[in-house]
């Protein structure tokens, strides 16, 4: 089957018609004036699969009578469907079809094809003006038909390239989105109709192997049928021809969504206005309603830049432009390895966008560029699964893990590994002679190491991916109540931060593989199994707390002086900044405004108090615009803000505010907890947010004003993903009382929800 | 002809299919169930809060045989589901009036 024979078909089909049509013609008695014959849709185009319908429009003058035309219709077609050839077909005058073509979008477009098989072909031609010119006329009203139908079958059918059993014609990506960019394109947009010729033509050979082998019309691809279809097809076997589907079907997915685009941006900006770009980043703009990058020269020299337009798009809820990932392929400049701290935060906060992220993935994923970055990457690409499980290809299904990751990151301390842990959890699968898990651990490690993670960072990650199933099959199969299996887990996971990390993990892999494989039963079995494990490993007191920061002997005796001193030292893209000071109400607050309006980034802190004075570890990154402050300007700045000469509020207003009304994509709200530690005689704050610039020396100030004091903090940022730790006091040095960190962390959570 | 619907902790599902096999049924339905008997659910305490679980997860499994061998099928699954703890579950049987295989038509005990 192929191109050819579809066209054979046709052509073949067109002179059992012709035949037909002149004894039809003869029968009634109509002249072939008044008549014609015309094919429309595929076989309009030519092309006829075996089991397609032939769709006719027979178009009249109007002269013949009824009862002559109900003659020439029966004389054409009963021969057709004695022999068993479906026909769908219509009988109108040039006024009817305008008419009916306008209420009925599938009339419209099987006539944008329509080509005269026989008779008078300027009543073909005739209608086809009048349809195309409607159309075009018409296209506002017609594209947003067209997207609501597109949509609705996403809605049915799902996507093509990501099913394990497919619908070849319904799904997106699939025949009948091709039909419809066309469709698009005759509206007068700009289509790149030349990346689909070869999806078509398999999507379409498929198809006809499909019907051959079942002998029905039916285009869902079923499992049992995919290794007939590859051996009629010479696929090495059905994973092969199910690489090549989901091959084709990304590539009309792409169009489809840049068409689309296209098409919003043009209406987002209008004819006459001029386009306005603005920067994001250091080298990216948002361009038209896509992020893009400045200049292609930069790519050479800036390795980092593809992730971070990738992640500054996802966040943004914009698409990657087509030219930048082009670009991007065409330019590829590897990252350094290991990756910078930098890259390996584009790359968290590309995952950790949720939904939005798949559009940019896929992007850069159609361009090749994701396993240039992450070469274990190419293997799982379109890589099919033969499990009733699964819906997805382990593709797919890692980056729906991922999504479903990104609304957990609340629920664990380091939202970061969850992410990296969630998109690569099944890197190991599609090698048939390993097991998938302990496979993924072999390959992750040295990945990880590669992205920068440091060693104790990959251990986890490798113990993620090896133990991602862990929890669903011991929670399942072992005797809950049985001592030995709380024992059997806790000794492979030891760690309680581990743990929660695992079954979140657990979590968003049963829900992105499916409702077969995740119920609320067993999510209940999964949660009462972590409970019990973290009662044993904690001995009931909950998570541990963040470790305070260790003063070096040399910290020591300088905080003695009780001067402030500030120290910057430059730590791989980063700068590392030392402050020592004498203990003040709203130090950290000062010292978070004071960086964030010399545009300095806080990815990290640790501050503690010892006796009055205060050290404080940072790591900042310097914006893309700014110069970094020697330590003589950073101090004198410092000794104002925190002595109030500075309003630091009014100075920081603007940023906060222009960064507030981006648009962005949703991300699970903040989650404060207080809970009083035994070990410090502390309150512990544990603040889980969407980093934003600023929110530091805000949540700061607000936890100040409250009347109590903060002894030591631990702020880690990795990517868009925030987590602090507040260790905070009453003035008297002592935890706060129950009630009152209660209220502390409503009071700082509902603060928190106003910034979102 | 007996239907017997068994209760029985999940993780014990393995082990009770393994037994029935080994006395030879071929044939068995299980579900997903959750729910509660004397045991009343349990208290939890996780991370300070205090909830209650009030419905316990199980499983639901369902054999039909042939009356005479209900007794016996009876006693392998209670062996195989038994740890002697509370909520290991219940097995009770009710008698079936007919039974039809649909792909052939067979009825009866031949349908079993």
């Amino acid at each position: 089957m192929g191109t050819r024979e579809r066209r054979d078909r046709s052509d073949s089909y067109d002179r059992k018609l012709s035949g037909l049509f002149i004894s039809a013609l003869s029968e009634s008695k109509i002249s072939d004036k008044e008549i014609a014959l015309a094919a429309v849709g595929g076989y309009g185009r030519g092309e006829l699969s075996p089991g397609s319908d032939l769709d006719l429009l027979i178009v009249h003058d109007g002269s013949a009578r009824e009862e002559q035309l109900s003659q020439f219709v029966n004389a054409l077609l009963y021969p057709l469907w004695d022999s068993g050839i479906p026909v769908d077909h219509a009988v109108r005058t040039r006024a009817q079809t305008r008419e009916t073509a306008a209420d009925d979008i599938r009339v419209a477009m099987g006539i944008l094809d329509i080509r005269t098989l026989e008779g008078n072909a300027d009543l073909v031609s005739a209608v086809a003006t009048d349809v195309i010119e409607d159309w075009r006329k018409n296209s506002k009203k017609n594209l947003t038909k067209l997207r609501e139908s597109s949509l609705e079958r996403v809605e049915r059918s799902g996507e093509l390239a990501f099913l394990l059993e497919p619908d070849l014609k319904e799904a997106r990506g699939g025949l009948r989105d091709i039909n419809a960019l066309r469709a698009i394109a005759k509206c007068g947009e700009d289509v790149a109709l030349d990346r689909l010729s070869s999806a078509e033509a398999l999507l379409a050979n498929v198809r006809d192997a499909l019907h051959g082998v079942t002998g029905k019309g039916r285009d869902q691809l079923l499992l049992t049928e995919q290794d007939r279809v590859a051996t009629e097809m010479n696929f090495l076997d059905a994973d092969a021809l199910m690489l090549e589907v989901a091959r084709a079907s990304r590539a009309v997915d792409y169009v489809m969504d840049l068409t689309w685009h296209r098409i919003d941006s043009k209406k987002a900006t209008g004819l006459f206005r001029k386009s306005k770009s603005e920067v994001l980043g250091k080298g990216v703009i948002a361009l038209n309603n896509e992020v893009t990058i400045e200049s292609k020269p930069q790519l050479q020299n800036d390795s980092g830049l593809g992730l971070r337009s990738a992640a500054i798009a996802a966040q943004r809820g914009l698409p990657l432009s087509i030219e930048a990932c082009l670009a991007l392929a065409e330019n590829f400049a590897p990252l350094p390895i290991p990756w910078p701290r930098s890259s390996r935060e584009d790359l968290v906060t590309l995952i950790g966008a949720g939904s939005a992220m798949i559009r940019v993935f896929e992007a850069l994923d159609q361009e090749g560029i994701i396993e240039r970055w992450i070469p274990e990457w190419a293997h799982v690409r379109f890589l099919p699964q033969r499990n009733v499980l699964h819906r997805h290809t382990v593709d797919r299904h890692m980056l729906e893990t991922a999504v479903r990751a990104a609304k957990l990151t609340r629920t664990v301390h380091r939202p970061d590994l969850l992410l990296v842990a969630a998109l690569l959890h099944d890197i190991g699968k599609g090698f048939p002679d390993k097991d998938h898990s302990e496979y993924g651990e072999e390959l992750i490690r040295p990945l990880a190491l590669r992205m920068g993670f440091p060693e104790s960072d990959a251990d986890v990650l490798a113990l993620l991916v090896k133990h991602h199933l862990l929890l669903s099959s011991v929670a399942t199969r072992r005797d809950l109540d049985d001592p030995a299996t709380i024992e059997y887990v806790t000794s492979l996971i030891s760690e309680p931060q581990v743990l929660e990390l695992l079954h979140a993990l657990s979590i968003a892999d049963g829900e992105a593989t499916g409702k077969t494989a995740w119920s609320n039963w067993k999510a209940g079995l999964v949660a009462d199994l972590v409970d019990r494990c973290i009662i044993s490993l904690t001995g009931g007191t909950g998570i541990a707390p963040a470790e305070q920061l260790e003063l070096t002997p040399q910290q020591l005796s300088r905080l003695d002086s009780k001067a402030l001193t500030v120290t910057i030292s430059a730590r791989d893209d980063a700068y590392e900044i030392e402050i020592l000071s004498p203990d003040q109400a709203g130090l950290l607050s000062a010292v978070a405004g004071t960086f964030s309006v010399s545009r300095l980034n806080v990815r990290s802190a640790r501050t503690r108090t010892v006796g009055d004075a205060v050290a404080m570890n940072w790591i900042v990154t310097l914006d893309p615009n700014a110069t970094l402050p020697s330590e003589e300007i950073l101090t004198e700045t410092l000794r104002k803000a925190i002595a109030g000469e500075i309003d630091l509020a009014r100075k920081l207003e603007d940023r906060i505010s222009n960064y507030r009304k981006a648009p962005g994509i949703p991300v699970p709200p903040p989650v404060v907890t207080a809970t009083n530690d035994i070990a410090t005689q502390a309150t512990v704050l544990e603040i889980r947010m969407h980093d934003r610039p600023g929110v530091l020396f805000s949540v700061a100030r607000a936890i100040s004003r409250f009347g109590v004091d903060i002894r030591a903090a631990i702020v880690s940022t990795l990517g868009a993903e925030a987590f602090d730790t507040l260790y905070v006091t009453d003035f008297a040095g002592e935890a706060l009382s129950e009630e009152r960190a209660k209220l502390l962390a409503n009071q700082v959570e509902s603060y928190l929800l106003t910034q979102y | 002809m007996k239907l017997i619907t068994a209760i029985i902790k999940p993780f014990k599902l393995d082990d009770v299919k393994n037994a029935l096999q080994a006395f030879g049924i071929t044939g068995m339905t299980v579900s997903e169930a959750s729910g509660f008997g004397r045991q009343r659910g349990h208290t939890e305490v996780y991370r300070g809060a205090e909830y209650t679980v009030d419905l316990v997860p199980k499983v639901r499994l369902e054999v039909l045989v042939d009356s005479a061998e209900a007794e016996k099928v009876i006693d392998v699954i209670v062996k195989a589901a038994t740890t002697g703890s509370i909520g290991d579950g219940k097995v009770w049987s009710t008698p079936v009036d007919n039974v039809v295989r649909v792909r052939t038509g067979e009825r009866g005990t031949d349908a079993i």
